[in-house]
């Protein structure tokens, strides 16, 4: 078994801190964001992904949109440059963030770690944009 | 500038490589990502298993289709996971280099782009297809030539007979769902209160034994009583 596996096995702990605290974003707000990544060994990261998308999430076929895409893989900068750091984005109109039943909208933050030995590990923090109401699911009623 | 003062919490489920779940976090139940939707279900999600819920070899069914020629069929009623195994191994020949093409087939006129994908294709590699029985008889018989003159193995999907080496024969139990339904993401935090053995047994008889209906109407099960979360 790889080294890079056990290093995921030990669980990796990405810690994410929203500018804002409830991670409610209006349409055309700036998202800024800070990230440590702790529980591994630092020397084995090779590169960190880090992105801001929404994606469906329901029954039926899944739709995503990456509003914001960066690789960091500087091999001459030191690994912690790697694995914490912070970016900015400035988030778009649409799509706004929806709890259906059928059907879901979400937003969210996802950083992902490759290894070395071709693992990797993504970790994803969601935040809302906009505030539709939710759909009534039932009130918690059995079907 | 905002202060930096939303941190996370965190609700690890697993890594992710070549379709394993990511780790997520949400703040609130509502965000609780629904293990039963697409996004954790659909083919290439989840672990291909026999009908007895044991996680199918595939390093041993490659073995299997080369010594059936490279070509065989994966076939099995609907619903029972064909689909997902095939997507498996499709992802071992890719890693092997052994994939030509891997194509879902919806009529005889996706018959153009499978002749395409063989004539393209390296002697000894496996193009991947989708519910064959869509393609038809006559567009069948002509794909199957046209692999066996370009060399080219065919690993398909089906759930009627076709006449190929039968690679897999897959079927739809219980045992099956239930296993499915263990790999789900965070199973520990909802399988006691939300959905139980019980929803699984009667999800299972509900559709028929089809397992991709069992898991949809699990998902509204889980989506009903997801206040109780």
């Amino acid at each position: 078994m790889s080294s890079a596996r056990e290093v995921i096995r030990d669980s990796p702990n990405v810690i994410v801190r929203f500018n804002e605290p409830h991670r409610i974003y209006q349409p055309r707000a700036a998202l800024i964001l800070r990230y440590s990544i702790e529980g591994i060994d630092n020397e084995k990261v090779r590169a960190v992904e880090r992105s801001v998308l929404w994606y469906t999430e329901g029954k039926g076929e899944e739709d995503l949109g990456v509003h914001f895409f960066e690789r960091l893989s500087d091999r001459s900068k030191p690994t912690p440059t790697l694995t914490a750091g912070s970016f900015s984005t400035q988030l778009p109109f649409s799509p706004l963030s929806y709890e259906g039943v059928i059907v879901k909208v979400r937003w969210c933050v996802r950083v992902r770690i490759f290894f070395e030995g071709s693992r990797d590990f993504v970790s994803e923090h969601v935040f809302e944009m906009g505030q539709i109401p939710p759909a009534n699911t039932g009130g918690g009623r059995l079907p | 500038m905002n202060t930096m003062n939303s941190t996370n919490t965190m609700h690890t489920t697993n890594t992710t490589s070549n379709g394993v779940m990511p780790c997520r976090d949400f703040f609130d139940s509502r965000h609780f990502a629904n293990p039963f939707s697409t996004r954790f279900t659909r083919p290439g999600k989840i672990e291909p298993r026999d009908c007895s819920g044991q996680p199918l070899a595939i390093l041993q069914l490659l073995k299997q289709l080369h010594d059936c020629g490279g070509t065989a069929a994966i076939q099995g009623p609907h619903g029972s996971g064909k689909t997902t195994l095939l997507v498996h191994i499709a992802g071992e020949l890719q890693q092997r280099g052994g994939l030509a093409a891997s194509l879902r087939l919806r009529s005889w006129q996706d018959a153009p782009a499978v002749f395409f994908a063989i004539v393209r294709s390296r002697p000894g590699s496996t193009v991947c297809l989708d519910s064959w029985e869509k393609i038809g008889c006559i567009a069948g018989w002509l794909v199957r030539m046209a692999a066996r003159i370009f060399q080219c193995g065919l690993l398909v999907t089906s759930h009627r007979r076709t006449g190929l080496p039968v690679l897999v024969e897959s079927a739809t139990t219980r045992e099956l769902l239930a296993s499915i339904v263990c790999q789900l993401p965070d199973h520990s935090r909802w399988s006691s209160s939300l959905i139980k053995e019980s929803d699984i047994e009667e999800a299972f008889s509900k559709c028929g034994g089809n397992v991709r209906e069992s898991l949809y109407e699990l998902y509204d099960r889980f989506e009903h009583r997801r206040p109780l979360l």
